[in-house]
């Protein structure tokens, strides 16, 4: 399933930023009262928090400037497509991805864009992005796909709250998948109108839990199903070595392994455990203790599985996003030791040791002073020193990208 | 494509039974047909166990979004019985 000439395409380089602060998903339910027999279907640990300095622009920044500076400057130039995805827009007409270019040093013959499609944006921008490196039209082009969110929910979340997360993944999309290389053609997709859950304002989410989570589960099976039709004698049990789902909580996608077990290749409970265990918990890993990345969150669950169960041999993993409204692809690549080895570096897992953990007081702070970061405003002042207290506690990091302000309606920038 | 009384009893008898197996602090008697799944302690994971597994008790295979706006466990026995469920 490789390209013409039997070359490869996919992802050459992944990172994830997930925040500097953090709060136990245990001390969400106390301080919420929320029913603390819950949190075993959750399976969810820590959500990670942004700081009122932090917006999707410094998330994207912050996740792929790693990925920037480790190219040779000539290298650089020939990142010819950035597309910036995101249920957090900015401003109606000028993208996110227009200040990202800017503040990760991009060249000026670039193709930019946002795309917004719920939590599935990413996987769209990714196959584009393949699509657009393995077309021949412009050979050795790199693509940077950034996946970047800002979470909104409170109390009046109820048990959505502990879930939710923020920050964002980068791709950097080459015809070096030393990350994983895509199966070109192997995908199936589902898709129709639903209204599960929406961003109307700024400031508000409407979420109908059932219907969203009934849509993912449905979407599973069909998109899975149309990936068959493409891919002959692919089958659930047997094609995948390892399985990366979009993850709004841990406990939805162990949901769907059961599912899709159930409807594929029937098994006791031990063996369907047995399964999970071996083919998916690994993804599951740091979704957990992040909460939903929305649409970086399959990518995120792909770094999991990377380095928690690095790969030794060619490994076959299947791919499943979904994103509310709704649309949603089920696809596969090939991963292999070289891609434990291309995210090591990074040190996500350790980055995610580091960050700050809350008390429930700072953490009701913090939302409060995070919930207007996405509404308009023609001037703005962000003063980054007021979190230095977090900044410090969470301990050794590089130079971050954070939000100073607003003039005019132009955001303003500064590395800290 | 309707069951007479009888057989909407036996999906009835079916639905309780799924219910009390996913939440074992309940017995088939003392599920209310009138309340919503949520009222009655389960959460998102358990209302998809208590769907799927209702389905295949009763010989159903209708896609999980349409359960969504379904109020009550009545309702829900009402709509497995409409889809055909013995």
């Amino acid at each position: 399933m490789s390209g013409p000439g039997g070359r490869r395409f996919g992802i050459e380089a992944l990172n994830v930023y997930c925040g500097v602060a953090c709060i136990p998903v245990r001390a969400v339910f106390q301080g919420r009262g929320l029913d603390p027999e819950r949190l075993g279907n959750l399976m969810m640990e820590t959500r990670s928090i942004a700081l009122p300095c932090e917006d999707p622009v410094t998330h994207a920044v912050n996740a792929a400037r790693p990925l920037v500076e480790a190219l040779p400057p000539g290298e650089r130039a020939r990142i010819e497509l950035v597309l910036t995805c995101s249920e957090s827009g900015v401003d109606y007409s000028k993208s996110i991805t227009s200040y990202v270019h800017r503040h990760l040093g991009l060249g000026r013959h670039c193709r930019l864009v946002e795309l917004k499609q719920a939590c599935y944006a990413a996987t769209a921008a990714l196959q584009m992005a393949v699509a657009y490196v393995a077309s021949g039209v412009s050979p050795g082009a790199r693509a940077l796909v950034i996946a970047t969110d800002v979470s909104l929910v409170d109390a009046h979340a109820g048990y959505a709250e502990p879930a939710m997360g923020t920050g964002a993944a980068a791709l950097l999309v080459s015809d070096r998948p030393s990350v994983l290389a895509v199966d070109l053609g192997a995908f199936g997709n589902y898709s129709y109108e639903t209204m599960d859950s929406a961003r109307p304002t700024p400031g508000f989410d409407v979420a109908d839990v059932d219907r969203s989570l009934f849509a993912y589960l449905d979407c599973l099976s069909h998109a899975f199903g149309d990936y068959r039709e493409r891919v002959e004698g692919a089958d659930w049990a047997g094609t995948f070595d390892r399985v990366a789902m979009h993850t709004p909580f841990a406990g939805l996608v162990k949901a769907a392994h059961r599912k899709m077990m159930r409807e594929h290749a029937p098994a006791a409970p031990a063996e369907v455990e047995r399964d999970f265990e071996r083919r998916v918990a690994p993804s599951l890993v740091y979704p957990a203790r992040v909460g939903n990345l929305c649409s970086g969150s399959v990518y995120l669950a792909l770094a999991s599985l990377l380095e928690r169960e690095p790969p030794t041999r060619p490994l076959r993993v299947g791919l499943f996003s979904y994103g509310s409204g709704c649309s949603s692809e089920f696809f596969s690549g090939v991963v292999d030791a070289g891609s434990a080895a291309a995210l090591a570096p990074l040190r996500i897992g350790a980055r995610l040791d580091a960050r700050c953990e809350l008390d429930f007081g700072e953490y009701e702070r913090l939302l409060a002073e995070c919930r207007g970061c996405l509404v308009p405003a023609a001037d703005r002042d962000v003063d980054p020193g007021a979190c230095a207290d977090i900044l410090a506690r969470a301990g050794e990091r590089p130079p971050l990208l954070a939000l100073t302000g607003v003039r005019g309606y132009h955001r303003q920038y500064d590395w800290i | 494509m309707s069951p007479g009384p009888d057989g909407r009893a036996g999906v009835d008898r079916a639905v309780r039974e799924v219910i009390a197996s996913i939440l074992p602090h309940l017995s088939p008697e003392s599920v209310s047909g009138d309340r919503h799944l949520r009222d009655l302690g389960a959460d998102s994971v358990d209302r998809v166990e208590i769907v799927l597994g209702a389905m295949r008790r009763v010989g159903v295979e209708r896609p999980l979004s349409s359960f969504s706006d379904l109020p009550s466990v009545d309702a829900l026995v009402d709509y497995l019985c409409r889809a055909g469920g013995r």
